[in-house]
């Protein structure tokens, strides 16, 4: 049975625990609040850029762009792994790995893109290759994105993947975030390419062809920004609850220990008082 | 009242002007286009530059708007005009210094593309904006 002095240190250590779950679990709070903020600014971007596709696609009739064709048959599949850069956040990542290898495993031929140094670790560790990487949250994330959607971009046009998909997390609630596998090119042309109807005959200028050429990038490098934005929120939500389990817990056990050490410092006394009781009857006896 | 149409300058990172405006200059590929309410249906490619827009605010009153805008879209709808650029900058925005510098940096980029298309292009697009944020601070 450990002593009071072992119990008491360990109550000790464990409110410092408790006390720095508590601090990382008030700084996620605060940093989703800012993750959120910027994924809510940026989603009339998002509506304004996927209606206008939609408008376009929807007059230019058979659309002939790189990004809407499927790519060459012999390259590999391209996959883009997204996780966040720091760990503590319970299996958040760890989640976004697995997803990825299951997706792994039904495709023999990838090749991979990685954002977030988690994912970098899994990947090389897994493949024993250093691939190019993408910091998610250190940096613009902008700018990261349009690195990313220029290299992908090259990437698929010059027939080195023969498609491109995504791995993300998607944040349910602040309290789910689930990976999710998403192909991201060839682009489909959308079943609901119904134009909206005041867009009856559209002017464009130059012409079709060129305002699609330059909104399909476009298109790609949002969507890629929008998902490394979304992974920082899911992030940031994954650590939340996962630090707020580990106050939780640090609570707990120290309850456990305190009641430990109560029972530990009355059975002392006992002794003692048993010691005393029994010297004074040998004494008296 | 003059007539106005609803107006949206959108960036990914924001939402910089949302209201009634009765007059939207956008540079296109092709040059300046002029939007003024009930256009016919109309969707261009934008090159950096000065965004110009007779706007009200949100008291009603006429108010000028100037914006630097980098590579962009513009759609106009009967009912709406969009502007989507990467980014589009207030003159109180803009750093002059760092213009110049970026409008120095993108000029030599320009010399050193030598041939290549992309590049060429990569760095017109660059001299334009760098040009078009030191003319909306006001600076030749």
């Amino acid at each position: 049975m450990p002593s009071v002095r072992d119990l008491r240190d360990r109550i000790r250590s464990l409110k410092n625990t408790q006390q720095i779950t508590k601090a990382m679990k008030q700084v996620a709070a605060a940093k989703i609040r800012r993750a959120d903020a910027l994924q809510k600014r940026s989603r009339p971007y998002a509506d304004a850029i996927g209606a206008m596709l939609r408008d376009l696609i929807a007059n230019v009739g058979s659309v002939d762009h790189p990004f809407m064709k499927p790519g060459r048959e012999d390259a590999p599949g391209g996959v883009i792994l997204m996780t966040a850069d720091k760990g503590l956040a319970g299996s958040f990542n760890a989640n976004l790995i697995r997803a990825a290898e299951l997706h792994g495993r039904s495709n023999a031929n990838l090749a991979w893109y990685a954002v977030g140094i988690k994912s970098r670790n899994a990947l090389r560790r897994q493949r024993g290759e250093t691939l190019q990487f993408w910091p998610l949250a250190q940096g613009v994330m902008f700018d990261n994105a349009q690195e990313l959607a220029r290299r992908v971009s090259d990437d698929f046009t010059q027939g080195r993947i023969a498609s491109l998909t995504l791995v993300s997390p998607k944040l349910v609630n602040m309290m789910t975030q689930r990976p999710e596998v998403r192909p991201i090119l060839p682009i489909a042309p959308s079943g609901d390419a119904a134009a909206d109807p005041r867009s009856g005959s559209v002017e464009f200028e130059p012409s079709p062809e060129f305002v699609l050429g330059r909104l399909l990038p476009k298109y790609l490098e949002f969507t890629l920004y929008s998902a490394m934005l979304e992974t920082n929120a899911s992030f940031y939500a994954a650590q939340l609850v996962a630090m707020n389990n580990a106050t939780d817990n640090a609570k707990k056990l120290i309850d456990e220990n305190t009641v430990e050490m109560n029972k530990a410092r009355q059975a002392a006394i006992t002794k003692e008082i048993l010691e005393i009781v029994g010297g004074a009857e040998a004494l008296a006896g | 009242m003059a007539n106005t149409i609803p107006f949206q300058l959108i960036t990914p990172l924001s939402v910089k002007f949302d209201g009634e405006a009765e007059l939207v200059i956008v540079v296109g590929t092709e040059g300046e286009v002029g939007i003024l309410p009930s256009h016919a249906p109309f969707l261009t490619a934008l090159r950096p530059g000065v965004l110009r827009a007779n706007v009200r605010d949100a008291g009603g009153a006429p108010k000028r708007l100037e914006l630097a805008c980098s590579e962009g879209f513009m759609q106009a709808l009967p009912g709406k005009v969009t502007v989507l650029a990467d980014m589009a900058l207030e003159p109180d925005e803009i750093d002059i210094a760092q213009a110049r510098a970026d409008l120095e940096a993108a000029q030599e980029a320009l010399r050193a593309a030598g041939g290549e298309l992309a590049a060429v292009r990569a760095a017109m697009a660059q001299v334009d904006f760098a040009n078009a944020k030191l003319a909306v601070a006001g600076v030749t």
